[in-house]
Parts: C-alpha cells; sequence; structure tokens
C-alpha cells in the first residue's frame, strides 16, 4: 500500500469542558473513499475541521504527507490541496454559478468578461459534472442538488487531492444521492483522497472502502468495507445493540374523523397550494410524500396556522385552526414539528426549560406546564440542562428538544415535518417511538416525510404532493411499492401508476 | 458566573482606560496641558453641587430618550425617533399649556406631562403601525420623522405660537407659573429626573418580572414561534413603539417646562441621538441605561462648561461624546476577537 497521505496521530480536541475529539488516529490514503460514521455530536465534523485548517488541535498532531501540517484556516487548507464540501454550503444565492465558481476559484483572471479564454477551466468541471446546470443561472434557482453539486465544482476546481463531505446527502433526494455517490467513487478512481462524513448507512454501503467509526469523540473502529456486517456497524456506532423496530400504529377501531382540510389555497413567495382536502381520523397516520420544494413547506404552515389561506378551512376537533388574515392572533392546538427547528420552532435566547413551556409563558401563564427536567430525559436531549440556553445546542437535540416539547403530552393533531432529520438512529426510533404512540393514543397525525422507506412502512396512507396539488392519497395496504410513489411524486407515468 | 462578571469588569476598566487615553491625546492635539483639562472636565462634571446639578440636568433627557430606544429595542426594533418623538411631546405638552394657562399647577403639571406623553406615543405609533400592518422599516421612518416635528416647531413658534410681545424672537409665551415642573431650589434638578429614574425602574420591571415579559421575548427572538403560539407580533411592535414614544414626548416637555421656560426652536442638543447610543450600549437594559445616562449626562456638562471656562472649541463637547461611545461599542468587541484568538 503507498504512503498515506494524511495521518492523525493522537490527536484530540477540546471545547471548554466538552472533549469533542479524544486521541483520535487515523490514516488516509490516495485513492480510497473512507467514510467517516457516528452518531450527532459523535466528534466527525470536529476532526475534519481540524484537518481543514479551523480547529488546531488542543493536542497530537495531523500530518500531511508525512510531514507535520501547517494549515492555518481554510483559506491555507484549499491551497494545499485540500477541499470541504459543508452541510450548509457557503454559496451566495443571488449570483450565478458562474460567479459563485469564479469567486472561489483562486486563478480568477481580474476580468472575467464571457470571452476572456483564461476562465475556461473553471467552467471544464461543472460541463463534466454537471453539464444539465446552466451557468448563466442565479444559484437560488437551482435544485438542493444541484447547489450541491456546483460546491462540488468549486472544490475539484482547486484540483483537491484531499476532499472532505460533511454530511452531503442529508439534503438530496434519493436519486441526487444516488448520482453524487457516483461522483464520489469517481474522484477517489481519479487518485483523490476522499473522506465522507456521513450517519447515514445507505452512503457508507454505496460508496466507502473503508469505514471509520466514531463514538463519543473516540474512534472505536476501522474496518474495510465488507469485512464486518452493517449491524454489527451500527451496534459500534451506537454502542448498544438497536434493532429498527418501525411499525405502523394499530389503528383504531372506530373510525373518527378528526383533522379536516377542506378546499384549502393558499400562495407565498414562490410556493401555492391548490385546492388541498384531506381528511384524517382519530388515530390515523397521513404521510405526504412528495420531491422537496413542491409545497410541503406551505402545506405544512398553512395547517399550523402560521400562514393564511386564501380560502378553504382547516379544521380540528370542530374547531377551525386557520389563520384567515396576516394579523389574526391565533394559538394552534396542534403538536407541530416544523423543519428547520433552529429557525421555526425555539426561541435561542431562551433557556431549554422555558423553550419547553413556550406555550404556557405566551399564555402569559405564572406556573410551567411541563416539568422541564422529566422532558429532557425522556427525549434523551443532550445536554439535559434546564438551564442551558435553546441557542447553545446542536441541530440534532434542538429536533429533540422540539418534539419534547411538541410530543411531551397528548395532542389530538399533530403535524410532524421532517421530524427526524438530523437525527441519528435511536433518537429517530425515539420520535417515531413517541408520534406513534400519540396515534395510539387517538391523535390525528399528519407526516410530511422525505423517506420513502419509513412513510411506506409506517403510515396508514400516503398523499402525494405535487406543485402544490394532492395528486393521489393511496391506502397504504402492503401493495404499495416505492416505484409507484416515486412516479407519482415525479409525475413521470402518472397514468400508469394510478392504473 | 464570577468568572463571567469579572471579566465584565476587565472590559468595563479597559473602556475607560482607553477613553481616558484618547481624551488626553485630544486634548494634546489642542495644545492643551492633558491632565488639567482632564481634571477640570471631572470637576465641570462632579466638582460641586452647581456641576452635579447641571450634569443631572443633562442626565434627564439622555435617560428619557435612552428608556425610550430601549423600549422597542427590546422586541428588536430599531427606532431612532427619539429626538423627534421628544419635539412631538413638546408640541402637545405646550398645546396643553396654551389651552389652559390658567390651571392651578397641581392639575397643570398632570395635564400637560398627559398630553406630552399622548403627543410623543401618537408620534411612535405612526411608524408602529407602519411596520405592524406593512412592514415598512421602523428605522428610516423613525429618522425622517424626526426633521419633521423639529420642523414643525419651527412653523409653530415663528408663527401661530408666537408670543406677539417676543419682538421677533422665534418662541412662545414664557410659561406660567402653574406650568413649571418643580425643581430642587437653586438647581435644575426638576421632577422629571425623579419620573425618569422611576420609569427606568418600572421598565425593568416590566421586562423582567411581568406576565408580559417571556411574551416580548419570545417574539425578539423568534416571530414565527411566537406568532404560532397566538402571539400577535404586530399589537407589541405599535404597543412598544407607542410606549417609547411617549417617554420621548415627557422628556420634551420637561425640557420646554423646566429648562427653557417656554417652547422655542432649539429644544433638544440631540438628545434622542445620544440616549440611542446609550440605550445600544446598555443593550436595553433599564437598569444599565440608569448609569450610563449618568456617565454621559456628565462628559456633556463637563465638556459644555470647559469650552466656556478653558476656551476649547465648541466642538470638543461633540467629539468627547464621541469618542466615548466609539471606545464603548469598539473595545468590548476587539477584546473579545482577543479571546477567541487566543481559544484558537
Amino acid at each position: 500500500m503507498t504512503a498515506p497521505i494524511v495521518q492523525f496521530d493522537g490527536v484530540s480536541r477540546r471545547f471548554g469542558e466538552l472533549l469533542a475529539v479524544d486521541d483520535a488516529n487515523l490514516e488516509i490514503y490516495p485513492g480510497e473513499v473512507l467514510a467517516v460514521l457516528g452518531e450527532n455530536g459523535a466528534g466527525k465534523s470536529t476532526l475534519m475541521k481540524m484537518l481543514y485548517g479551523i480547529h488546531p488541535p488542543s493536542t497530537g498532531r495531523i500530518l500531511i504527507d508525512e510531514k507535520p501540517s501547517t494549515i492555518e484556516g481554510p483559506a491555507d487548507a484549499m491551497s494545499n490541496g485540500i477541499g470541504m464540501v459543508f452541510q450548509h454550503f457557503s454559496q451566495l444565492p443571488a449570483l450565478s454559478v458562474y460567479d459563485n465558481l469564479l469567486l472561489a476559484w483562486p486563478q480568477t483572471p481580474f476580468w472575467t468578461g464571457r470571452r476572456n479564454p483564461r476562465i475556461a477551466p473553471a467552467l471544464q468541471t461543472l460541463s463534466r459534472l454537471a453539464p444539465e446546470v446552466n451557468p448563466r443561472a442565479k444559484l437560488a434557482e437551482l435544485s438542493v442538488g444541484e447547489q450541491q453539486l456546483v460546491e462540488l465544482c468549486k472544490v475539484l476546481n482547486i484540483s483537491a487531492r484531499i476532499v472532505i463531505f460533511d454530511e452531503p446527502t442529508s439534503v438530496l433526494t434519493p436519486a441526487e444521492a444516488r448520482s453524487l455517490h457516483g461522483f464520489i467513487r469517481q474522484l477517489a478512481e481519479d487518485g483523490a483522497a476522499v473522506i465522507l462524513i456521513t450517519h447515514k448507512l445507505a452512503d457508507v454501503e454505496a460508496c466507502a472502502d473503508r469505514i471509520a467509526v466514531m463514538r463519543r469523540g473516540g474512534i472505536v473502529d476501522i474496518s474495510q468495507r465488507g469485512d464486518r456486517e452493517m449491524s454489527e456497524i451500527v451496534s459500534l456506532m451506537m454502542g448498544k445493540e438497536v434493532k429498527r423496530t418501525l411499525s405502523a400504529p394499530k389503528p383504531l377501531k372506530r373510525r373518527v374523523q378528526q383533522l379536516f382540510i377542506d378546499k384549502v389555497c393558499a400562495e407565498a413567495p414562490g410556493a401555492a397550494l391548490h385546492d388541498i382536502s384531506l381528511t384524517i381520523a382519530r388515530g390515523e397516520v397521513v404521510g405526504i410524500a412528495g420531491v422537496a420544494g413542491n409545497g410541503q413547506t406551505l402545506l405544512a404552515e398553512v395547517v399550523a396556522g402560521i400562514h393564511p389561506v386564501t380560502s378553504g378551512d382547516v379544521v380540528l376537533d370542530g374547531g377551525s385552526i386557520a389563520r384567515f388574515a396576516e394579523n389574526d392572533t391565533l394559538a394552534t392546538s396542534l403538536g407541530y414539528i416544523p423543519e428547520q427547528p433552529r429557525q421555526n420552532a425555539v426561541v435561542d435566547g431562551m433557556t431549554l426549560a422555558r423553550n419547553l413551556n413556550l406555550r404556557a409563558l405566551a399564555k402569559g401563564a405564572r406556573s410551567d406546564e411541563v416539568n422541564p427536567e422529566d422532558l429532557l430525559r425522556r427525549f434523551n436531549v443532550n445536554p439535559p440542562e434546564p438551564d442551558r440556553l435553546a441557542g447553545t445546542l446542536s441541530g440534532g437535540n434542538l429536533q429533540k428538544l422540539v418534539s419534547a416539547r411538541e410530543l411531551g403530552s397528548f395532542r389530538s393533531g399533530i403535524l410532524a415535518c421532517y421530524p427526524t432529520m438530523g437525527l441519528d438512529l435511536a433518537a429517530i426510533e425515539m420520535v417515531y417511538g413517541e408520534i406513534f404512540a400519540q396515534a395510539e393514543a387517538g391523535a390525528a397525525v399528519l407526516w410530511i416525510s422525505e423517506d420513502l422507506d419509513d412513510l411506506l412502512v409506517a403510515a396508514h396512507r400516503i398523499a402525494v404532493l405535487r406543485e402544490g396539488r394532492l395528486v393521489a392519497i393511496k391506502t397504504n395496504d402492503g401493495t404499495l411499492s416505492r416505484d409507484e410513489i416515486g412516479a407519482l411524486m415525479t409525475g413521470l407515468n402518472t397514468s400508469e401508476a394510478a392504473a | 458566573m464570577n468568572g463571567f462578571n469579572r471579566s465584565r469588569l476587565v472590559i468595563a476598566g479597559v473602556t475607560c482606560f482607553a477613553f481616558i487615553t484618547l481624551t488626553l491625546v485630544f486634548f494634546a492635539l489642542l495644545g492643551k496641558p492633558p491632565f488639567e483639562m482632564l481634571a477640570k472636565l471631572a470637576i465641570f462634571a462632579v466638582g460641586d453641587a452647581y456641576s452635579i446639578s447641571q450634569t443631572l440636568a443633562k442626565t434627564t433627557p439622555i435617560l428619557l430618550c435612552a428608556l425610550a430606544a430601549a423600549v422597542p429595542g427590546r422586541l428588536g426594533l430599531i427606532s431612532v425617533g427619539a429626538e423627534g418623538q421628544l419635539y412631538a411631546g413638546a408640541i402637545a405638552g405646550t398645546a396643553a399649556v396654551l389651552a389652559a394657562p390658567a390651571l392651578p399647577g397641581i392639575l397643570l403639571v398632570p395635564f400637560m406631562l398627559m398630553s406630552a406623553a399622548l403627543g410623543g406615543a401618537a408620534y411612535g405609533y405612526v411608524p408602529g403601525l407602519l411596520r405592524a400592518r406593512l412592514n415598512i422599516n421602523e428605522t428610516i421612518i423613525t429618522l425622517v420623522l424626526n426633521y419633521v416635528s423639529v420642523l414643525l416647531v419651527n412653523a409653530l413658534v415663528f408663527g401661530p405660537w408666537k408670543d406677539p410681545d417676543s419682538q421677533g424672537w422665534p418662541a412662545t409665551i414664557s410659561f406660567p407659573q402653574g406650568a413649571i415642573l418643580p425643581a430642587l431650589p437653586g438647581t435644575r434638578i426638576h421632577l422629571g429626573l425623579l419620573l425618569a429614574v422611576a420609569l427606568a425602574i418600572g421598565l425593568h420591571l416590566f421586562f423582567t418580572k411581568s406576565r408580559m415579559a417571556p411574551k416580548i421575548q419570545i417574539l425578539a427572538g423568534n416571530r414565527k414561534v411566537g406568532e404560532m403560539f397566538g402571539l400577535n407580533f404586530g399589537f407589541w411592535v405599535i404597543a412598544l413603539m407607542a410606549l417609547g414614544g411617549a417617554i420621548a414626548g415627557i422628556a420634551g416637555i420637561a425640557e420646554v417646562s423646566a429648562i427653557q421656560g417656554r417652547l422655542q426652536p432649539t429644544i433638544s442638543l440631540g438628545y434622542g441621538l445620544t440616549g440611542f447610543l446609550v440605550a445600544w450600549l446598555s443593550r436595553h437594559q433599564p437598569l444599565i441605561i440608569l448609569p450610563v445616562a449618568l456617565l454621559v449626562g456628565g462628559v456633556v456638562a463637563g465638556s459644555d462648561a470647559l469650552q466656556l471656562y478653558a476656551k476649547v472649541p465648541a466642538a470638543s463637547a461633540v467629539i468627547l461624546q464621541g469618542l466615548l461611545f466609539a471606545t464603548a461599542l469598539a473595545v468590548p468587541g476587539i477584546m473579545k476577537n482577543m479571546r477567541f484568538g487566543l481559544e484558537r
């Protein structure tokens, strides 16, 4: 085997009290894809940010080409041939693809006119990687998957020898993820060392050569792919044997309609809903499937009473819960888990305890509605300190915090948007368990998800949202297939799929 | 917690040191003996009873204007309209006095104060309403409205409200005795200071202890979450903008009644903007605004006197204020960055 291009030699990193990375030893070789697998907060990103120069190690050293690394920051890392594709891209959405690429390219000439031959190399990668992307298009007009490809082009343009991907597939559709896996393999075959930070086993199965498993800051295992069963890797990651026990909640015997969405139309910048009608019974779980950006966010905000309807109504327990004008005052009675909890569901500057009690606080109540300690423990929020500010929690733990608030006591209606986004396996089980327990206790559940497999296992019915319309509502009787729903989502072969 | 407080003390100490150093440099550049001038500045601010009275007289409008900016600031709004609201309050308060000049003081003073508060509140209500209903930026509107009420005062005192016996001097009649805010005898410390301090303490309790406090905090932190739980952002925008305006309005009539004795063109020496900066430095916390306003009031009063007795240029007062705000804003930021640097 050739010499390692990167070596971590007893590297640790401390943030105050927290030991984020604990004595990591790891070699990375050119021409391979190394998957760094671990739960939220296991230290994967921190480890790679040390290589990228964002954080220097507290102790230990990093060797590049067998010489101690002198990298002091991202710019330095890039000029040393290390590129990183971040979970949240660093792009300028108002500029064109072309401008974004040129801005990140060190060799960009002063004059960037269209005919300047010196800018051609910066665009070649794009035309190779994603010929369908128009370089003149504004970045904001691209899908998330295309934006990620542009981000990847930026990294390839610096002719990186080491490419780090931080959770690259968490925002992609299955098809986009598959093509990204292809690019990752291609990169490795061209001789680069590729590091893939992920907590998705699917990524590992699709393209990793070697797998490093991290848990609580330490590297607990490094193996060649195929040496270990996936279940073995999962248990290494989690520290205990975990079985995926997702199953649909038992439907209630008597069918009583509880949540009515009645001919709802609504409009928002860039999205519209047309005539959405759906009725959900007590104890029923209805999944909404659809490619991201087909009106899911708007549907959620309309049902939650945040965005006004232009016509139609939403009724829960016999009372309207829709907002009819921007200035209405309306407290939703739904348990609502929105997407992106940091923007949509928590108050950063308040403590965890107060965030759990927002309903009571907003009503002007003096005493707490819920006991924060119990909830934090039950929903496994880490660290379970009620007096900590919510803004200091990691994304996964914020998601758990919101679940704790919304699912901590019984609600007659629940609206969950991507409720497991960014969570590790144990937390996913826990959140689904809580949602389905509510359904069994009589809640009507509307569940917006991008994970077709989970929907097919656990939803009683699946509605497909495309271009702001419910194009189909299918009973999930065991005969539904991934492909059938997929066809409805994309609108291809609709007649065939509907037949 | 202890370490946290200590680091704050260190920051405050370094800020003072930087301000004093820069002040010394400034005096040296003027060609004056720096240490002597600094000592004089301190003496003119707090050296004797008269200086203290002057300092407190300057503190009062600054404190009220700072509270006026802090109230909407608690909701995350940036209102720079205290100056205009101060003038609006002065107009409304003067209107009350002109309407019923013969009322006894026990009735006229509350009537005048109430009218001024309403005038200021109306002047805050307008940008509040525009922000709440049409999402028009409150900073711009409050900024431009400042000019309107300042010029409206000019229009009134040059026009309909001009004292016919003043022989061309643009001012209203002198306020009757019953419309003068009671003051400590022989000083310029008046009822307005008491009101301002009481307001600061009251607002502190309102923003920390009342049932409304968490509502405002939720809306300030995340409007979407607040609206999800039934809070009305628009209502609070209007309410807090109007409340801030009312406080600035009181500052206006207090200046007119207790200091000037009549409405005339220049009521405020930029108190509105000074107050805005004080509120910003104090992070909109009323109990921190109290000492900061006192400090700024001291610098203003001291440098005013310095200009009279030590023959420094008239601009010195403004320059010293500028140095104070610049150091107070820059030093903590610089120190924070240095600390992060060390942590790496």
